[in-house]
């Protein structure tokens, strides 16, 4: 099918791009990583809370770097598109028969690609810290939930890129990014959270992603109970922002 | 002293006009009042539960207490990593040059633009002060320690904004300041600027307690919760006047050998 | 390919194109010339599919422009302004990458790419980032990327702007090789009257969005018919005292000599000897006297009363 082959050429030239320029790619690769130090290492004494039933901190912190890790690389697609269409390039697309869709998909499985190698750092450094890989199950659950996740993040990175049409329009996609997974349970568990970060985070679907994610982690098995809620709350993220990515697709030529 | 006249004079004109421009220009203060202020939000909601329950924990109030100063100086680094992309940008644009070719002091260029960093930083105190104390927040060392984190902020906002011209006369380019933010952001991290030292293990620690910033925030943070001393309080002076002396002594040298080339 | 009533209004109103009509033939080389902001750009991206129309219809290479763009998109090669391109990509890989945006199989990317570098000349900085390629061979690289899929109709949006004299006569003779070799029809805009006259089989001249001539470039001249007399006004004489005297062989052209004054000559030659003795006898001083053959700025002249921008470099000094 065409859309597959010039989905995965578009990627290529987006992942070509990765190594070319490296300023870009550096610091999503070092930010997850150092938001995986940086939290577990200066928050480790909140570990002694009872919430946390005797899990290392660090453990616990994991899954949430490599999601923000992958939120990140779902951005770096969003700010390539960006620039494609401040500097002309994307004319070139568009003006060949390329099929629509494959502008976005290209994009998306580049930042998935990406992500699988972020998710590995974080990985990595959590075994250095000490904290070794959950069992088989668990670490493919959270390289799905990453892959997912960069998926609805380049979504949303390039809906935000196809309207504005500028990288000035970056630290849009980034804060949503950064609120998203910081108004969740990224610090503690949701029954450790006082006040209105619960509430707040009790509807942010990235919760359950996460819930899910540690939760894997923590036991050492998936199971399906355990699992749904975040499956379900990363197709919902996929749906809904796969449609503010393709919406602007047909109103490309108005502009 | 007649001599010196014109110069402060200079100085406020300049100052004015740098926090006018930041003022005007959202991107240029935003930053520096929304991601401090909304994650002191976030750990207060996460971490409530820390006191009393974490090993090492000070006794605070409540957490808030115990963050507030953490969020004024993530502030001010902030406002001065965007006070030197400022100033890179002026450099940049000519208005630097302008500046240079006028009889303005040379002195005042450096002096305007760091006493807004300071009337920023002062700003910031005061007003994550008062947004706290509105969530219950209390300074227990009263209405001097109140003046005294005020105090060390304002002098910090003169060394961060010190290392942001220095940055900009070195570089010229408003997007090299910039991109150093990150840095600073890791620096505030390895401190305990947004948790005790005393619950921290390791290699961590280590680089926490080494860390200037740490020693400025417990500072800061002892007039608040309680705790604070002569001592306590003289080294959380004394170390930003350190900063301050370092970073602004730098860009004056800097800005000498640029005006050198220049002239 | 054909146009009825194009018409691209902006925000504000603003009509960059103003009901424009063409019908290009296939087979030819058709010339779209005209000063900055006149139009052009916005009509070629009009009939490229980058940008919907307000209203008004064109039918590209047998396909209506609105209703099936991507049938147009897979017949069309186009060469844009900025040359589109990523500085990060190489040559070859930029290539390549066409190749499997227009749906060609792997090999045949490989094949294609290999081809059109030796084409353009381009197989020794293949390898190199685009970035570092000169104006020139960007421009190449764009004409390049435009043919991968051997398109029936090819836009050269201002090919040769800010290239140098020689990688400007390479250009042209490879737009004429494609168009004589190829059959490929070609859609070239302009603002050089030179590069129109030189190339275009037909020429239609559009300013503030609207088309003001069209035609072969010889019969659009033709019109304009007889040869200009332009006469400089030298010291002591002023362009009236000029314009007085020319005005008994003709009626004055406004604003076609600075300085002084122009008139159309029928009779050539012989007729200038007239008019200089004419000037003569009347004490009237001149600096310079020139002769020249009507050009598609003239055409301009006359159906705008405005001599063509950019022109002034191509047309030779009074």
């Amino acid at each position: 099918m065409r859309v597959v082959s010039v989905s995965l050429g578009l990627a290529g030239r987006n992942l070509l791009l990765v190594r070319r320029v490296p300023s870009v790619f550096i610091p999503s690769l070092v930010m997850p990583l150092f938001i995986l130090i940086a939290t577990a290492g200066a928050f480790h004494g909140i570990g002694a809370l009872p919430q946390f039933a005797g899990e290392s901190y660090l453990a616990f912190t994991i899954p949430m770097a490599a999601i923000m890790g992958a939120g990140f690389a779902g951005i770096n697609s969003g700010m390539t598109l960006a620039r494609d269409l401040e500097g002309g390039f994307f004319d070139r697309l568009q003006s060949s028969p390329a099929p629509r869709l494959a502008l976005v998909l290209g994009p998306m499985l580049a930042a998935q690609a990406r992500s699988i190698l972020t998710t590995v750092v974080v990985f990595i450094a959590g075994m250095i810290g000490g904290v070794m890989l959950p069992g088989v199950g668990p670490t493919l659950l959270i390289f799905a939930f990453a892959l997912l996740f960069a998926a609805a993040a380049s979504f949303w990175a390039i809906g935000v890129a196809l309207r504005s049409r500028t990288v000035q329009a970056a630290p849009i996609m980034q804060l949503v990014v950064f609120l998203s997974v910081f108004m969740s349970v990224a610090y503690v568990p949701l029954d450790a959270m006082h006040g209105w970060l619960g509430a707040v985070a009790r509807y942010n679907p990235v919760t359950y992603i996460l819930n899910a994610a540690r939760s894997a982690e923590l036991t050492g098995t998936v199971t399906w109970a355990d699992t749904w809620p975040g499956l379900v709350s990363a197709v919902a993220l996929l749906v809904v922002l796969g449609a503010f990515a393709l919406n602007p697709l047909r109103h490309l030529e108005n502009r | 002293m007649t001599a010196a006249a014109p110069a402060v004079r200079q100085t406020a004109a300049l100052a004015w006009r740098s926090i006018i421009t930041t003022i005007r220009l959202p991107q240029a203060w935003f930053p520096a009042l929304f991601f401090p202020l909304v994650l002191m939000a976030i750990f207060t909601a996460s971490f409530g539960g820390a006191p009393g329950a974490v090993p090492g924990f000070p006794p605070v109030r409540g957490f808030l207490d115990f963050a507030v100063c953490g969020a004024i100086v993530q502030g001010v680094l902030i406002g001065g990593t965007s006070a030197g992309a400022a100033f890179a940008t002026d450099i940049e644009g000519g208005f630097f040059d302008r500046l240079v070719a006028s009889p303005t002091s040379r002195v005042a260029i450096l002096t305007g633009r760091l006493g807004a960093s300071m009337a920023l930083g002062l700003f910031q105190a005061v007003l994550f002060i008062a947004i706290a104390w509105i969530f219950g927040a209390r300074v227990d060392g009263g209405i001097t320690g109140f003046l005294v984190v005020l105090l060390i902020a304002v002098i910090f906002a003169a060394a961060v904004g010190g290392l942001g011209v220095y940055l900009a006369l070195r570089t010229g380019s408003g997007e090299a300041v910039q991109g150093m933010f990150p840095l600073f952001f890791a620096l505030l991290f390895f401190s305990s600027a947004f948790f005790p030292i005393e619950t921290m293990t390791g290699w961590y620690a280590a680089v926490a307690r080494v860390n200037p910033i740490s020693w400025l925030v417990e500072s800061m943070r002892l007039e608040i919760i309680g705790g604070a001393t002569v001592g306590t309080t003289l080294i959380g002076i004394g170390t930003a006047l350190a900063l301050a002396a370092i970073t602004i002594g730098a860009s004056a040298l800097a800005l000498r050998r640029r005006l050198r080339v220049a002239a | 390919m054909e146009t009825r009533d194009l018409v691209r209004e902006f925000k504000g109103g603003i009509r960059a194109v103003d009901g424009v009509s063409l019908v290009v033939e296939s087979g030819g080389i058709f010339g779209f010339l005209g000063p900055n902001g006149a139009g052009k750009s916005t009509t070629v991206r009009m009939l490229t599919t980058l940008l919907r129309p307000t209203s008004g219809t064109a039918m590209v290479a047998g396909h209506d422009v609105m209703a099936d763009p991507g049938a147009v998109r897979r017949r069309i090669g186009v060469a844009l302004q900025d040359a589109a391109i990523d500085p990060y990509m190489t040559g070859r890989e930029l290539l390549r990458l066409q190749g499997v945006l227009h749906g060609l199989a792997r090999a045949e990317c490989r094949a294609r790419a290999e081809d059109l570098l030796a084409r353009v000349g381009l197989e020794d900085a293949a390898d190199r980032r685009v970035g570092t390629y000169s104006g020139g061979m960007r421009r190449r690289l764009d004409l390049a990327l435009s043919l991968v899929h051997e398109p029936v109709v090819l836009f050269l949006d201002e090919p040769t702007t800010g290239l140098d004299p020689t990688s400007r006569v390479a250009l042209w003779e490879e737009v004429r090789r494609l168009n004589a070799e190829h059959g490929t029809t070609i859609f070239l805009t302009t603002q050089y009257l030179e590069e129109a006259d030189q190339l275009a089989d037909r020429v239609a001249i559009i300013d503030g969005g609207r088309i003001v001539a069209d035609g072969a470039p010889a019969a659009l001249k033709a019109e304009i018919g007889e040869p200009l007399l332009t006469v400089t006004a030298g010291d002591g004489s002023s362009p009236e005292d000029v314009a007085g005297v020319l005005s008994r062989f003709g009626p004055i052209v406004p604003g076609s000599a600075e300085g002084g004054a122009g008139v159309r000559l029928p009779g050539g030659s012989s007729a200038m000897a007239d008019a200089v003795r004419a000037l003569d006898d009347a004490g009237v001083r001149f600096q310079s006297i020139d002769l020249a053959e009507p050009t598609l700025d003239d055409v301009f002249l006359k159906c705008t009363g405005r001599h063509l921008e950019g022109a002034g470099d191509e047309v030779p000094a009074a």
